[in-house]
C-alpha cells in the first residue's frame, strides 16, 4: 500500500511515494539519490547510515520511512553551508579521521549530535557517545582528535 | 510482491481496535530497532505495520509510591530523565549499556518487553523492583508481573490483540545493582547480565531480588539464592555461596556470542560483583 511521504530533508520540503516497510535509507538512497548515508550492515550495528532526526541521532536503517512523516531530517548533505564544508568536515579532512570514507557520513552526524549537546565533550564522552560507529580502517584516533580540535574552536564556520 | 498495510494511530483505543481487527498479522512497530532488521532481513513479512510511536506514550511520572513508565519511552529518554535518575538508578545503569547513543534515541523499553529477548537490557532491572506490565485491548486492561510475562525467547503472555502501554514499578527500598557483561562495551548483546536488590537493616537482609538474563530462555528470577540471603548478615563467603546458587538456578546456553562453561563463570562473577556492590561489602 504506497502512501506519500512529507518531510523536510536537509531544509528543503520532499514528497515522496513509499511503501510501509521501506526505511528512512532506502528512500533517501534509493528515490530520492542522497547517499551520504550509507548502507553498512542494514541491521543498526555499524553507524554508517546515522542521520539526525529533528536533531538526534537515529540508523535510518532502522528507521521506516513513514514514521518520519512531517519531521526533519538531516545528512551529511546538509551540514556545510553554500558549498563550504562544516567544521567537523574541515577538522576530520585535516586530522585525516578517515582512510575509505566509507563511515564518514554516519561519524559526521554523531559527532554533529554529540557537539549539540556537549560543546564540550571530555575525551571519555566522545568515546562513548561515539561508539556506535565503526570505522573499520581503525581511523578513531584521528576522530576523536578532530571532534576536540572543533570543541576546542579550532574550526570556525 | 504483498502489500502491505500501514496504521499509525493516534490514541491507544484506536490502536487496540486495529489491534483486534489484524491480530497476530499486524506488527507493532515502537522504535523499530528490533523489527526493522527483521523486515530488512525478510525474517519476517507482517501484512501490516502499526507503528505507536503517536500514542503519546512516552513519559515517566510518579503516582502512588509507584514509577509510572509509558511503554513508548525511549532508552534516551529514560537517561535524561530526573526522576529515574534519583528513583531508579539501576534501570538508568542498564540504559547506560544499552546500544549506542543513535539506537538509544529510537528503541524504547516498551519495545525491550515485547522483543521478549533473554538478554533484553531493561528486563532485569524492571524484575528487581516487582515491576507490572499493563496491556490494553479492547476488552479492558490488565497488569502482570514482569516475572510472569515472559514465556520463552521472544515470547510472552501478550495476547495477539493486546498492547503492552506501560510499566508500573514501585519504589521498593533497599540498593539495587546492574551488571553486564558483552563482546565489548558498547553496542553489545549481553553474554550475561545480572541485576540484584537488597533491602538492607544494620547489615542484616531483610529481603533479595536476584535475576539473571542471557542465563535461561526467559530473564529468570532466582528464588533459592534469594532465599539464602534472608536473615542473615551479608559477607564475602555468603556472597559467594549465594552466587554459586543463582547460577546453578539458571540453565544456559553456548551460541554465537559465548560457551555456556563462559555463562556459568562469567554468571557467578556477575551477580557476586552485584551482590558485594548492594550489600557495600
Amino acid at each position: 500500500m504506497k502512501q506519500i511521504l512529507s518531510f523536510t530533508l536537509n531544509g528543503s520540503p520532499v514528497d515522496v511515494v513509499v511503501t510501509p516497510t521501506e526505511t528512512l535509507l532506502d528512500v533517501l538512497r534509493e528515490k530520492l539519490g542522497v547517499t551520504g548515508p550509507k548502507r553498512g550492515c542494514d541491521d543498526g550495528d555499524c553507524g554508517a547510515c546515522t542521520v539526525l532526526l529533528d536533531g538526534e541521532p537515529v540508523r535510518s536503517c532502522l528507521t521506516i520511512a513513514l514514521t518520519v512523516n512531517g519531521r526533519d531530517v538531516l545528512t551529511v548533505e546538509g551540514l556545510g553551508v553554500n558549498g563550504d564544508l562544516h567544521p567537523l568536515q574541515k577538522a576530520f579532512h585535516e586530522h585525516g579521521a578517515f582512510q575509505c570514507g566509507f563511515c564518514t557520513p554516519g561519524m559526521l552526524m554523531s559527532a554533529k549530535a554529540l557537539l549539540d549537546h556537549n560543546p564540550n565533550p571530555s575525551r571519555t564522552e566522545i568515546r562513548e557517545y561515539m561508539s556506535g560507529n565503526l570505522c573499520r580502517c581503525g581511523s578513531y584516533e584521528e576522530v576523536i582528535e578532530a571532534i576536540q580540535a572543533v570543541a576546542a574552536g579550532e574550526y570556525k564556520e | 510482491m504483498r502489500e502491505v498495510s500501514y496504521f499509525a494511530p493516534t490514541d491507544v483505543g484506536e490502536a487496540v481496535k486495529l489491534l483486534a481487527e489484524h491480530g497476530d498479522k499486524a506488527a507493532v512497530l515502537a522504535g523499530g530497532t528490533d523489527l526493522v532488521p527483521q523486515l530488512n532481513y525478510y525474517e519476517i513479512k507482517p501484512a501490516a505495520l502499526l507503528y505507536v510511536g503517536g500514542l503519546g506514550l512516552d513519559y515517566v511520572k510518579e503516582e502512588g509510591g509507584k514509577l509510572v513508565i509509558g511503554a513508548g519511552t525511549t532508552v534516551a529518554h529514560l537517561l535524561a530523565n530526573d526522576l529515574i535518575a534519583k528513583k531508579f538508578g539501576v534501570l538508568a545503569a542498564a540504559a547506560h549499556t544499552h546500544a549506542s547513543p543513535a539506537v538509544r534515541t529510537a528503541a524504547t523499553i516498551g519495545g525491550n518487553l515485547g522483543t521478549a529477548s533473554p538478554a533484553g537490557d531493561m528486563i532485569p532491572s524492571l524484575m528487581v523492583m516487582d515491576a507490572e506490565v499493563i496491556l490494553a485491548s479492547v476488552r479492558g486492561e490488565r497488569a502482570v508481573p514482569i516475572k510472569d510475562f515472559f514465556t520463552g525467547p521472544g515470547e510472552t503472555v501478550r495476547a495477539a490483540d493486546e498492547l503492552i502501554v506501560e510499566i508500573q514499578v514501585p519504589l521498593l527500598p533497599g540498593k539495587a545493582v546492574f551488571e553486564k557483561i558483552g563482546r565489548r562495551k558498547a553496542q553489545t548483546c549481553s553474554i550475561v547480565s545480572a541485576a540484584v536488590r537488597l533491602e538492607m537493616d544494620g547489615g542484616v537482609c531483610q529481603d533479595a531480588r536476584i535475576v539473571l538474563g542471557s542465563m535461561a530462555p526467559t530473564p529468570i528470577r532466582c528464588p533459592k539464592a534469594e532465599a539464602m540471603l534472608k536473615g542473615k548478615a551479608i559477607n564475602a563467603a555468603l556472597i559467594a555461596e549465594c552466587a554459586a546458587q543463582a547460577v546453578a538456578e539458571s540453565t544456559p546456553i553456548s551460541d554465537q556470542r559465548a560457551t555456556a562453561w563462559y555463562r556459568h563463570k562469567a554468571g557467578t562473577a556477575l551477580v557476586g560483583r552485584a551482590l558485594a556492590k548492594a550489600a557495600g561489602v
